[in-house]
């Protein structure tokens, strides 16, 4: 039984790293007042991408710097789109991520790739702990990176001259303006930020997890992310724990087979966006939402 | 950063000072309309100047054009003698100049440390931050906690931490725009003192906002009143009167009766007017509205409403006085339907009315005519006519199905009976003035034959000839046998029109007055919250 545990903890673990890198920037972007619905799109073009990267380059380290790179292509065109030409972000935000399909399966039919990747880096020691040693401590290296990602992007958010303009411009951009916040400047980097954090946990998908690009490999977990960030109520702890969570559901829809229950597959797959619909129902009602989460903002306009 | 002395001549001689901040014909149109005309105006170190206007006539235009917010289409900006471009609020710090805004400057989840800190640079520092608003604030006599948090202060609280925002970045020229607009009587007269203190002991300029003049009248060392765009006359405020400025401001041609609830004319409570409206007995009339013991509380668990309760009778006027922000617009909210109570009664005409379910009152025959008209009372961009029906579909649709004829024939009615100036029924709602999609409101809640009206500031941001219409209608409507429920925070404007007064403060009538019982220094005691 305590294998059975492992095994399924182990594969919570490494279903919800992409999500909580993914996750760290939607929080960000969010903050910034910015519901960015593209981080779907940067996850996916983020996965391709990566495992391009690692191909081209035969190396997949490097492919996550590819990864990385996407993100913030498809986080820089929606910057300028929603914060400087001030269309509609969720008109853009659902453009992007129908683009970002048809692109990657066009691709990926057109080119041909073998892609690398990443060794698993067991920590000495720790990963012989009974039960929790494996899931914690016996990851892809990248999902070690989040131990420094979460704390400098909390740093940043909470700490830092910065992430006091940017939560300000999230909760009150005429304020922030009159202030001398440069409101619409400080949202497209809170989406560029996004753009990179989400590129490199898709491409921990491609990369780190499966060593191979696959149509709509994301598969809608970008939307499972931004059902993360309202589950965790804006807050950097709750983001992670509901990108946790939606990994452990995963993980469990994975297992239930190989533990003998036999589930209809279809609904086992809806799984996961069935409890991030009844998770928002929970808890969006009871937590504030960033005070101006989704409106634009224009200098001037009343 | 400390304000610097006068530029001297080369041979020593003084020459005269150079203004702290000078415009020299700034202009700024939108569209056809001029909305600051060849402006000029400069304000010296050490004078308070007040820049008189009503609601529209420019003040807000300027000011916008001087922090930054909006580029002028002419003219330029001149600080301490030096012809300069302000791009952004930032570049406006850095010139010195620093402005006191009245609503939207202050972040409500953040903590006033954190707030008074935006827009420095360098890294953070909370110590520092909450030292330096600690000595500032002392400094000025205000009370400032650097680590409440600012959705948790009162309006009177947060205009004090407005105020150190604003003098911690050591501003040459402190800009106030209608500071008073929130405070009592006594928190004003408070404020005045300070910013006397600013200008004598610390040589900054003052540039005070206003359409109040008894405010100007006491506050100012110099008045610029601006009229339609334009300044039209500048003038040392002493051995000015009211009525001169009131005069200025309005223009000749409008009588002084008529405008003086636009003007803020503080000495003469309306008592000119209506002598024979006193002959109506009210309480011989049937109660068309009461409200019982009404509580509600907002999605943040404010207290919204605490107890309110009212009466209004058929065919009068009672006019709810108040400062902003303490229950008026709940009061609105509960009677467009949009608020449920927790406990209490709504009554129309006798009976009980659900409350927060859409509709009910004004099936019940409720009007209401909103704050804010561009928001909740019309769609702007659909057509004068679709605005005008929209209150009520069934009597323009035949089974499901709207009759276009019979829409452009009520429209067209209405727009007659109500004078509404307007090219087409068909044009945008957008296209209209402001006193023009006014009537609109007010034609579409009538034309239902209300038993209420319910009016709520029904002339903020109109001229003075929309002002007066306004005013006429709703009296005709109360004559008609209405009963109108004017909610204003414009003292002056309910002393025009009501028959009778109630205070609210804090989500409760505090106190009732008829008309002939009217004490000014009593009503402005029970706005402040002090037991009358």
């Amino acid at each position: 039984m305590s294998d059975a545990v492992t095994t399924i903890a182990a594969s919570a673990m490494r279903l919800s790293v992409p999500l909580a890198f993914a996750g760290v920037g939607e929080f960000v972007a969010e903050r910034a007042g910015t519901l960015n619905i593209s981080v779907e799109a940067m996850m996916l073009s983020g996965a391709y991408a990566g495992a391009l990267g690692s191909s081209v380059s035969h190396n997949a380290a490097l492919g996550f710097l590819w990864g990385a790179a996407a993100g913030l292509l498809i986080a820089f065109i929606h910057a300028t789109f929603s914060h400087r030409l001030q269309a509609n972000t969720f008109v853009v935000g659902l453009t992007l991520n129908v683009l970002a399909l048809g692109l990657t399966n066009y691709l990926l039919e057109k080119i041909q790739m073998s892609p690398r990747q990443v060794g698993v880096v067991s920590i000495p020691l720790l990963s012989r702990i009974p039960v929790l040693g494996k899931p914690l401590f016996a990851e892809r290296w990248p999902a070690y990176l989040l131990m420094i990602v979460v704390p400098a992007a909390w740093w940043a958010v909470y700490r830092t001259r910065w992430g006091l303009e940017m939560r300000s411009v999230g909760e009150n951009p005429k304020a922030a303006d009159v202030t001398g916040v440069h409101v619409n400047r400080r949202r497209r980097q809170g989406l560029l930020v996004c753009g990179v954090l989400a590129g490199i946990g898709g491409a921990y998908l491609s990369v780190a997890e499966v060593g191979t690009f696959n149509s709509n490999m994301t598969a809608g977990r970008g939307f499972i992310v931004i059902a993360a960030v309202i589950f965790g109520g804006w807050t950097l702890r709750g983001t992670l724990a509901g990108c946790l969570l939606f990994g452990g559901v995963d993980a469990l829809r994975l297992a239930l087979p190989a533990l003998g229950y036999t589930i209809n597959s279809e609904l086992l797959v809806s799984s996961p966006y069935l409890i991030a619909l009844l998770a928002m129902l929970f808890f969006a009602r009871r937590v504030r939402q960033p005070g101006a989460l989704a409106q634009p903002f224009e200098r001037g306009a009343s | 950063m400390t304000p610097s002395t006068p530029v001297s001549g080369a041979g020593g001689t003084p020459l005269p000072p150079v203004p702290a901040l000078e415009a020299r014909s700034l202009t700024k149109c939108y569209g056809k309309l001029v909305a600051c005309d060849r402006v000029d105006l400069a304000v010296q170190r050490g004078e308070i100047l007040g820049v008189l206007g009503q609601n529209g006539a420019g003040k807000s235009t300027l000011m916008n054009m001087l922090l930054g917010l909006v580029r002028p289409d002419g003219g330029e900006i001149v600080v301490n003698g030096h012809p300069v471009v302000i791009a952004d609020p930032v570049k406006a710090a850095s010139m010195g100049l620093a402005m006191v805004h009245q609503h939207f400057s202050l972040i409500g989840p953040l903590t006033v440390w954190e707030n008074l800190s935006l827009g420095e640079k360098g890294r953070i520092d909370a110590d520092r931050t909450r030292r330096h608003i600690t000595e500032v604030a002392r400094r000025y006599g205000l009370d400032v906690d650097p680590d409440a948090r600012i959705d948790h202060l009162t309006t009177g609280q947060r205009q004090r931490v407005e105020i150190v925002k604003c003098l911690m970045r050591e501003p040459d020229v402190v800009i106030l725009d209608e500071p008073t607009s929130v405070l009592t009587a006594a928190e004003s007269v408070e404020l005045f003192l300070m910013l006397r203190r600013v200008v004598q002991e610390e040589q900054r300029a003052v540039v005070l906002i206003s359409h109040k003049l008894d405010e100007v009248l006491h506050a100012t060392d110099r008045v610029a009143i601006m009229r339609s765009g334009r300044v039209v006359a500048d003038r040392i405020t002493e051995g000015a009167t009211a009525m001169e400025l009131a005069r200025e401001m309005i223009g000749r041609d409008v009588s002084l009766r008529g405008g003086s609830a636009a003007i803020g004319h503080f000495e003469a409570p309306a008592d000119t007017g209506r002598e024979t409206d006193e002959a109506v007995p009210g309480d011989v009339q049937p109660t068309v509205l009461s409200i019982r013991e009404a509580r509600a509380v907002g999605p943040d668990g404010r207290t919204l409403l605490d107890g309110l309760s009212l009466e209004v009778r058929r065919g009068e006027v009672l006019g709810l006085a108040g400062i902003e922000g303490n229950g008026q617009k709940a009061l609105g909210d509960l009677l467009s339907s949009v608020l449920s109570l927790s406990s209490g009664v709504v009554e129309v005409a006798g009976r009980a009315v659900e409350t927060g379910r859409p509709g009910a009152m004004a099936s019940a025959g409720v009007g209401v005519i909103p704050e804010d008209r561009h928001v909740s009372g019309c769609v702007l961009d659909m057509s004068v006519a679709d605005n005008l029906v929209m209150g009520d579909l069934e009597a323009v649709s035949r089974r499901g199905l709207l009759r276009r004829r019979q829409v452009a024939e009520q429209a067209t009615r209405l727009v007659e009976e109500f004078g509404i100036a307007v090219s087409s029924i068909d044009a945008p709602m957008r296209s209209l003035s402001g006193g023009n999609q006014q009537r609109v409101v007010v034609a579409r809640e009538l034309s239902r034959s209300p038993q209420i009206l319910v009016a709520a500031q029904p002339t903020s941001g109109l001229d003075v000839g929309a002002i007066e219409y306004m005013n006429s209608r709703l009296r005709r409507a109360a004559e008609e046998g209405t009963g109108v429920l004017l909610i204003s925070t414009e003292l002056e404007e309910i002393l025009e029109l009501s028959d009778r007064i109630a205070v609210i403060h804090r989500g409760r009538i505090v106190g009732e007055v008829t008309r002939r019982q009217v004490d000014l220094d009593r009503l402005g005691m029970m706005m402040g919250g002090q037991a009358a």
